[in-house]
């Protein structure tokens, strides 16, 4: 899928940019870390209990974070797509075994790399460092804001945020994950998506 | 009936990438498409006497209800037992009996007419939604299974055939004998899908 790297650090470059942009000594060590990695559709990238070895960058591809129920239940968290950072954040950033499963909803390319060689260079660059806790806290931003939409909005609110802020994926990922990412059961998601069609 | 031919015997990983494939299309094809039609497509029949697409997947989740645990339950069993992968599949003349019966023509007809067991025969009125959201689970399981059956061999593992279960298949033959299954039931269902995407002509 990927055989020549170029464009796929030149979209890491732009997201980094956008979040912070990197003094060049920075950037050109912070661009040496990452190797690229491809999975098939639902690969099991990171399973609850284990550790996240890896930060990725999405190149291609969903991907969904969820938790697994005691009754086999599953709760979606969250959905990553290109071109953004990918991977349980928390237990790759506190090295300690990850509370829920990542995998792929689609076949996805990515760059990766591990928490060594990032925690390493974030030593060794302060504006790395900075550019990180500023990507950290747009994530906890928008885990926030969701946890508002969960909290507050009924159903069918819910619905149409996500249709504001993602649209595409409607045709990407089995509805089945946007119903349990909204908390609705399958058949409400199904009425709320007859309101929407043309 | 059945002609023996001799055959290059395809490797193991081809043949398992090869079934992969036509899987991961036909999923794409479920999820990209046939999730954002209006259920109302799904429901119709072409013909009072022809099936719709709903009543084609639910046919086709019938028989993966039985196949996806069974080969999932095999799987599981050869790699307790410490099985090892054989570098070729070999295709039995049962296998390749059953999966040529299914497959279309090149020109995407089927070969011939068959009549569903009673057993698998679909409801008069699906729920459509259900039935495509149960297939494309079911699908995503056939990814997993086949990624899994990569660690086992698949001349030696054996599944028993849903209305035979006194004869047993292999289980790279019954991968492909359920693809072509599904497959041969999928171009039914988009022809059904076609005739009511038509608009309907005033009277």
């Amino acid at each position: 899928m990927q055989t020549d790297l170029s464009p796929a650090f030149a979209h890491l470059q732009a997201t980094t940019r956008q979040i912070l942009p990197l003094p060049e000594p920075a950037w050109i060590d912070f661009a040496e870390i990452w190797q690229p990695f491809e999975a098939r559709r639902k690969v099991v990238l990171t399973a609850e209990g284990t550790t996240e070895k890896y930060l990725y960058f999405v190149l291609e591809g969903v991907q969904r974070a969820y938790s697994l129920h005691d009754d086999g239940r599953e709760a979606t968290l969250v959905f990553t797509y290109p071109y953004s950072f990918s991977g349980v954040a928390d237990s790759f950033l506190l090295q300690q075994p990850s509370r829920y499963f990542l995998e792929t909803l689609t076949p996805s390319a990515f760059l990766r790399t591990t928490f060594q060689q990032l925690d390493d260079l974030m030593l060794k660059h302060h504006a790395l460092e900075r550019m990180i806790r500023l990507a950290l806290a747009h994530t906890l931003a928008g885990v926030l804001a969701r946890q508002i939409e969960l909290q507050s909005f009924t159903a069918a609110q819910r619905f149409r945020a996500l249709m504001r802020r993602s649209p595409h994926i409607l045709q990407l990922v089995p509805h089945k994950y946007l119903a349990s990412y909204l908390g609705l059961d399958p058949t409400n998601f199904s009425k709320f998506l007859g309101t929407i069609r043309l | 009936m059945y002609q023996q031919k001799k055959k290059v015997m395809p490797h193991t990983a081809q043949f398992l990438e090869s079934l992969h494939r036509e899987t991961e299309t036909l999923l794409q094809k479920a999820i990209g498409e046939w999730q954002m039609l209006p259920p109302e497509v799904l429901s119709a029949q072409p013909a009072p006497t022809q099936w719709s697409a709903a009543q084609c997947l639910e046919h086709l989740n019938i028989y993966g209800r039985y196949y996806l645990p069974a080969m999932e339950k095999a799987i599981q069993k050869a790699s307790q037992n410490g099985t090892v992968p054989a570098r070729e599949f070999h295709s039995g003349w049962l296998g390749s009996y059953f999966t040529n019966l299914m497959l279309p023509k090149p020109d995407g007809k089927l070969k011939s007419t068959m009549k569903a067991p009673k057993n698998a025969v679909p409801a008069a009125h699906p729920d459509a939604r259900a039935m495509l959201a149960e297939f494309i689970d079911q699908q995503e399981t056939m990814l997993q299974l086949l990624h899994a059956a990569a660690a086992v061999n698949l001349n030696q593992v054996r599944i028993p055939i849903s209305i035979m279960p006194w004869l047993r298949l292999k289980l790279g033959d019954t991968f492909s004998f359920v693809i072509a299954h599904i497959e041969r039931h999928v171009l039914q269902a988009e022809r059904a899908m076609a005739v009511a995407k038509q608009p309907v002509s005033p009277l």
